[in-house]
């Protein structure tokens, strides 16, 4: 259990953030801007005559064409081209065409807050990728469906994204993460082999850090890397446990994208007798065979079955 | 190319079986859809690229292929009212080819993927190793007479290296070593299918193969002087089903699940021979696996052949006020049963008279590794929002990670094919049970502005680890708004207490740790993380981004000593993005990171020797990373008549510090047998320019160019003397491929056509 100066401190931090957020939202009071409008009070339910077809619609919002979009096939039960048209999403249109375009009686997604738009899109986007979206770290930071894709004016090629590329949308608030992408050793993505999708499923997963497949992270990079897979007669126990022990797969400057460099990463935990806490430093890269514990592939030289050995004398990984 | 012919061919029938499928269904009663887009549209981009290499070629295309010769880029798309097709094809013919087909027709969706990605270490690599694979066995021989030479120590003929007076002579492998690119390449084939088959019943398949080929750099020693490195050659498949079948409507969704992959490794045993040793060191010498009079050869398994089966089921259930439950549940087996190789390809062990002082080295206990892991891991998220103001988050975790593999009995093993030995222990089979319950609360200030408070509990029981158990407190604020229209805050903090229950000692000096480590990955700790990012929008058309990100971890066990201590990190990144108008848009970020770790350590000899104990053998490293990164582009899109213009620079530096500290280090320093490391530092450059001129709105032609440069210095990386850039294979204790971090720059100049449609 926590000590209490832990707790206190969490208090104390947790404190000072809600303090931060009132004093913030009472220096900003609600003035509207698209995205800010309250919740409105429930609607009693519509009926076939407070809809009024897509064609009223687009006689006004011409621009706001959504042809050429999966929600445009008709062939598709759910899409709003075989459903309601426009008013699939923004709702029955009858009052607000009567009220000569009054912006108060139309229900548009931009203007919602965050996870009530969000739900609009999920009365169909609910399942497959996005079947654990409620609840999962985006939704539950007013991230929305709205915050990433846009329906009528998306910049990327694909998904509707808002940015024209899927590094760059996430970057928008994960820079520090896709920055790692130009690091000297890096998944290719850069080089457009891989985006951030390749692992994650920002909808919501059953695994942690929004890892899209497995229930682990070392499932999750073994869906590629399945060789690393297992299991095996001897395991390295960090990594039967996690691969973001000694690796981070955003990218690093050191080799194999380990988190330090070899052979330090290994000396943080090997503290034995003999060579694994030798001081490997220049004199010895300059002057005894103990260098190739620092050049080169360091440790792995022979220590190469690092991931898992299916050698009976595979103790040390050294076979 | 026959797989490749079979998987294209069948993914084109299944799309014309599915178009054919679209065509008869009946049309829904539908309302007009709003304006049109161009139905048909496409770019064919096809010319000349031109590559000028200077230093590390391989590395420069890491992931890619950019040799001289034809650029290729097409896409294609057709959308209607009733179906989606698209269609890529990239650098067609090289070794990263991508092609890439999608269709949907509402009812059913189809798609089919074609990537090659290389992986390029060096086109300098030099071995002296000679690949004689045969089988399922991985062979790489040396010359016998070289290595005749060596054993018998002839005058003037060094073998690998021992002493720094040898590195004025080279190595007789040097001489015979021969250049050949090492590269290795992944080319994966995916296919996928999904089929609406009502309105609330979905079915989809995929499957993917995956095959990696080529060689890459691989550890193969036979002595603490005789580490090497050889070009590993691979040969190995990954096929992967899935198949899934959902009912939705709109109060939830139900899934069932099963998931295959199918590892193959066609490569089951890596034998190389001993560049110091023509015959095996009869009878063995004790003290081979320092001096090296060892065996003729080695051998060591390669990555098993193995297989995982995974079901699982996934429900979502809408209830009212607001409130949502879903949650999944999972049973998976993965499972090895490879051969096990014998304890040494050494007959000088592998005799009888060596089984009668080390009998558990007459056979193996089993003849296969009969592994076998089961999960069972669960999820359970409840999301209740039941008014405006307030909503909460319960979710709960569950994975078992069952390992059922029989202990194997290695008390008597074979250390480098070299010394039978008695330490070897029995295998440990790793397992842990995980629970997590976690708790969040948000507070809806405004209709904008979310409060969220919560509080994980994550306990690990494991089994065959020091620590038994962990246990994570964490305590989260956030707070993520968009109250203004002109400014945007996210914002969290977390502080995560980990406790250590049940902690064996004995486990960690049963592997010869001191008493006083404690492995960083399983250590008590506290945990502090805070993000804060600020967006503002001071007009629609402008964007300023400011962030910082902060990371530490203390370790806090009162009985730790060695290790890993401290290990924190933080980033701050600012930028600004400008769209003054559609056709014109740019930007430039900047971001500057830090990281630092302390660990301890002490250089000493078992106990009962007195460096055991001896606080004057102790040393530190500091390790103190920085990195700036910095990015500017310009888009120009028909902002000047008839152009598109596209400009971008990226760059990246590190510079990387490791500083020893501590009585051991003044104590070499004193003796003059300490010298510290210099930094190991990079600076990487990109810029792309990419320039398009349109005659007509079909017919155009593009000119590109993109300038890379890396420079590097890291002290692993060993050159010749006098000759930066040209690898060493022949230095301290290894014969190694030369494979390591050096610099390039390279200049790639595009020329092509381009029609659009």
């Amino acid at each position: 259990m926590p000590s209490i100066r832990q707790v206190v401190r969490s208090a104390l931090a947790i404190a000072t953030v809600a303090l931060i957020a009132v004093l913030f939202v009472a220096a900003h009071p609600g003035a509207a801007r698209p995205g800010t409008v309250k919740p409105k009070v429930q609607a009693p339910p519509a009926s076939a005559a407070d809809y009024v077809g897509e064609d009223m619609c687009l006689q006004c919002h011409e621009d706001q064409a959504y042809k050429g979009t999966v929600h445009a096939l008709k062939t598709n039960l759910k899409s709003p081209a075989a459903t309601k048209g426009c008013e699939s999403c923004h709702g029955p249109g009858r009052a607000h065409v009567e009220g000569g375009g009054d912006v108060t009686k139309i229900q548009n997604p931009k203007k919602m807050n965050m996870q009530e738009a969000s739900e609009v899109c999920a009365t169909c986007h609910n399942r497959e990728t996005h079947a654990l979206w409620t609840g999962s770290q985006h939704d539950q930071r007013n991230v929305g469906c709205t915050s990433c894709h846009s329906v009528h004016a998306p910049k990327g090629d694909t998904k509707l994204l808002k940015a024209s590329s899927e590094p760059e949308l996430c970057a928008s608030c994960h820079r520090n993460i896709t920055n790692k992408q130009h690091r000297f050793n890096h998944m290719p993505v850069r080089e457009g082999k891989l985006g951030c999708s390749s692992c994650h499923n920002v909808h919501g997963t059953s695994n942690v850090k929004l890892l899209k497949a497995g229930i682990t992270v070392d499932e999750s990079c073994t869906s590629c890397h399945a060789e690393k897979r297992g299991p095996y007669l001897w395991e390295h126990a960090p990594v039967a446990e996690s691969c973001t022990a000694c690796h981070d797969p955003h990218g690093s400057n050191n080799d194999r994208m380990l988190v330090a460099k070899q052979p330090y990463l290994c000396q943080r935990c090997h503290v034995t007798s003999r060579h694994p806490p030798t001081v490997y430093e220049g004199y010895l890269l300059k002057n005894s065979y103990n260098s190739n514990k620092i050049f080169g592939r360091a440790c792995v030289s022979c220590h190469q079955q690092i991931h898992g050995s299916n050698a009976p004398s595979g103790k040390a990984f050294l076979r | 190319m026959r797989n490749r012919i079979i998987v294209t061919t069948a993914a084109l029938l299944l799309a014309s079986a599915i178009s054919a499928m679209a065509q008869q269904q009946q049309n829904p009663p539908a309302t007009t859809a709003p304006a049109a887009l161009a139905p048909t549209f496409g770019t064919i981009d096809f010319g000349f690229r031109g590559l000028d290499t200077t230093g590390d070629a391989a590395r420069l295309q890491r992931y890619s292929d950019l040799r001289n010769g034809a650029h290729s880029h097409v896409e294609f798309g057709k959308n209607t009212d009733t179906s989606l097709i698209n269609f890529t094809a990239d650098n067609v013919g090289y070794r990263d080819q991508r092609y890439d087909f999608g269709f949907t027709n509402g009812k059913a969706t189809a798609s089919f993927l074609w990537d090659s990605t290389p992986l390029n270490y060096a086109y300098y690599a030099r071995t002296p190793w000679v690949d004689r694979s045969t089988g399922s066995s991985a062979i790489l021989t040396l010359d016998p007479a070289a290595r005749l030479a060596v054993q018998s120590k002839q005058p003037g003929i060094v073998g690998v290296p021992a002493n720094a007076g040898q590195l004025n002579t080279a190595s007789i492998f040097r001489g015979m070593a021969g250049q050949f690119d090492l590269q290795q390449r992944r080319d994966t084939a995916a296919l996928g299918f999904g089929l609406n088959a009502t309105r609330d019943l979905l079915v989809n398949f995929t499957f993917s193969t995956a095959k990696k080929s080529g060689a890459m750099p691989w550890g193969a020693s036979f002595a603490f002087s005789n580490a090497n490195e050889v070009p590993l050659p691979l040969d190995n498949r990954t096929n992967d089903f899935a198949a899934g079948v959902e009912w939705t409507n709109p109060k939830g969704m139900v899934r069932l699940g099963w998931t295959g992959s199918w590892f193959d490794n066609n490569i089951h045993e890596l034998v190389w021979d001993n560049p110091v040793r023509a015959t095996d060191m009869t009878p063995y010498d004790p003290s081979a696996y320092l001096n090296g009079n060892g065996p003729a050869q080695g051998r060591m398994s390669m990555p098993p052949t193995n297989h995982m089966n995974v079901v699982s089921a996934t429900a979502l259930y809408k209830m009212p006020r607001r409130t949502t439950v879903n949650g999944t549940l999972s049973f998976a087996s993965m499972k090895q049963n490879d051969s096990l190789i014998p304890w040494t390809i050494n007959p000088a062990i592998a005799n009888a008279g060596v089984y009668a002082k080390f009998p558990g080295l007459a056979h193996l206990e089993r003849s296969t590794a009969e592994a076998e892991v089961r999960g069972i891991n669960a999820l359970l998220n409840l999301t209740s929002r039941p008014n405006s103001r307030f909503g909460l988050n319960v979710r709960y975790r569950f994975n078992d990670h069952d390992n059922r593999t029989p202990i194997f009995d290695a008390v008597e093993y074979v250390r480098f094919d070299a010394v039978p030995e008695e330490t070897g222990g029995e295998t440990e089979p790793f397992d842990f049970k995980r629970n997590t319950f976690d708790v969040n609360g948000t507070f809806h200030l405004t209709s904008a502005t979310a409060l969220r408070l919560g509080y994980t509990f994550d306990t690990v029981d494991r089994l065959e680890r020091a620590a038994e158990q962990l246990t994570d407190n964490t305590f989260r604020a956030s707070l993520d708004t968009m109250q203004s229209q002109y400014v945007t805050v996210r914002a969290i903090y977390e502080h995560t207490a980990r406790d250590v229950s049940n902690l064996d000692v004995g486990k960690i000096t049963g592997g010869g740790g001191q008493p006083a480590l404690r492995f960083y990955d399983e250590a008590a700790r506290d945990r502090d993380k805070a993000t804060l990012l600020f967006v503002v929008n001071p007009v629609a058309q402008v964007d300023l981004t400011a962030s910082v990100a902060a990371g530490k971890d203390k370790y806090n066990d009162s009985d730790q000593y060695f290790g890993l201590l401290d290990n924190d990190n933080t980033s701050y990144n600012l930028g600004v993005n400008v769209t003054p108008m559609e056709q014109v848009a740019f930007g430039v970020n900047y971001g500057h990171d830090k990281f630092t770790s302390l660990q301890r350590s002490r250089n000493a000899n078992p106990s009962p020797d007195a460096s055991w104990n001896d606080p004057n053998r102790d040393w530190t490293l500091n390790n103190d990373e920085k990195v700036n990164n910095f990015d500017v582009y310009l888009d120009l899109l028909r902002a000047i008549k008839k152009t598109d213009v596209s400009l971008s620079y990226s760059f990246s530096d590190s510079d990387n510090a490791f500083v020893h500290g501590g009585p051991r280090i003044a104590a070499l320093t004193a003796a003059g047998q300490f010298q510290a490391l210099p930094n190991v530092t990079n600076q990487w450059q990109q810029l792309r320019a990419d320039v398009k001129y349109f005659f007509d709105t079909h017919v155009g032609i593009g000119v590109g160019y993109w300038y890379e440069k890396l420079d590097i210095s890291d002290f692993a990386t060993i050159d010749l003397p006098g000759q930066p850039g040209t690898p060493r294979i022949d230095y301290l204790g290894e014969i190694s491929t030369g494979y390591g971090n050096r610099p390039y720059k390279g200049n790639t100049g595009f020329v092509r056509l381009l029609y659009t449609f």
